[in-house]
């Protein structure tokens, strides 16, 4: 857990992202054809259901058959399971793709600091 | 009831003198007296001057000569006050019998100027168990400690290594409160 801090404040602050400024590089840089996510519930759903904001995120759908799913089994809540499931499986994805867009900014850092190192080499020459 | 005070009031007789007997039984002993008994020269007076009159002030605050020690006379109205040790009553031993516990005074002692404050509710003087130096000191490497900590913290946060959370329409700019008759700054995610 504390790699990423170490290297981040014990001096190669040019190769880990910064996580309040990503991301810093064009967004199919490396990843040509990249399709953009997709919201399934609308706004005015989410709106009427009364999902806070922070939940209001892509896997909104999910929760929402969540929410009805406990509103009509109360007070045996137990029953949806299988939608609570489904609901934080698409978070532990959102999750991975969090991971993987720090990874792919960290990479990208390191190939630009890679690139500046040969061309100063080569201009050093 | 009828027949009894018919007889004479003897049960009344009766009564009232039980109730004289049990109150004389209670009754103050015959030395005291009430604050407002006081004649002029068992009252405070003015700061003494000579050491006659250091001793008539000593004799009247039950105090002895050698004890008796005056506030200053430097205008704050004390008088022939005396300066007693500004000492609370939680110092004075709690085992021992006083003729008033609660106060922990016997009868006749000289009050404090301010014994109202230094009563068990009140101000405690007591000495700490720790001395004064040491605690302070503890204290401050114990504020001194987590203020830098904390400082630390704020300049050097602590995060997991993740990218941020990823919000629908662009940002939940509406929902955050944006203006509607604005254009919002179109934000897309991408999957990766």
């Amino acid at each position: 857990m504390g790699a990423h801090l170490a290297r981040r404040y014990g001096g190669g602050a040019d190769t880990e992202p910064d996580p309040l400024a990503m991301p810093t590089f064009p967004v199919d840089l490396g990843l040509p054809e990249r399709e953009p996510r997709t919201m399934v519930a609308t706004a005015q759903q989410l709106s009427d259901g009364r999902v806070p904001l922070a939940q209001r995120d892509f896997c909104a759908h999910h929760l929402l058959r969540l929410m009805r799913c406990r509103r009509d089994a109360f007070p045996s809540l137990w029953q949806c399971q299988h939608l609570r499931h489904q609901w934080d499986s698409c978070e532990h994805q959102d999750y991975v793709m969090r991971m993987k867009e720090f990874e792919r900014e960290r990479r990208l850092l390191q190939r630009q600091k890679r690139i500046r190192e040969r061309e100063a080499a080569v201009a050093a020459e | 009831m009828a027949a009894a005070a018919g007889r004479g009031g003897v049960l009344w007789r009766q009564a009232a003198s039980w109730l004289r007997a049990t109150r004389a039984a209670v009754a103050a002993p015959s030395g005291a007296r009430a604050a407002s008994g006081l004649t002029k020269d068992q009252l405070p007076g003015p700061y003494p001057r000579t050491a006659e009159e250091r001793a008539a002030a000593a004799k009247k605050y039950n105090m002895r000569v050698e004890d008796y020690q005056p506030y200053p006379d430097d205008g704050f109205g004390y008088g022939d006050y005396p300066m007693l040790p500004n000492k609370s009553l939680h110092e004075r031993d709690p085992w021992y019998q006083w003729d008033q516990p609660d106060v922990r005074r016997n009868w006749g002692e000289p009050m404090h100027w301010d014994f109202d404050m230094y009563i068990r509710n009140r101000v405690d003087t007591s000495p700490t168990p720790v001395p004064w130096h040491t605690m302070r000191n503890h204290f401050l490497i114990f504020l001194g400690t987590m203020l830098v900590m904390f400082a630390l913290g704020e300049i050097y946060p602590s995060y997991r290594p993740v990218g941020p959370k990823q919000y629908p329409f662009n940002d939940l700019y509406l929902e955050k409160g944006g203006d509607p008759n604005k254009e919002p700054p179109v934000v897309t995610h991408y999957k990766i």
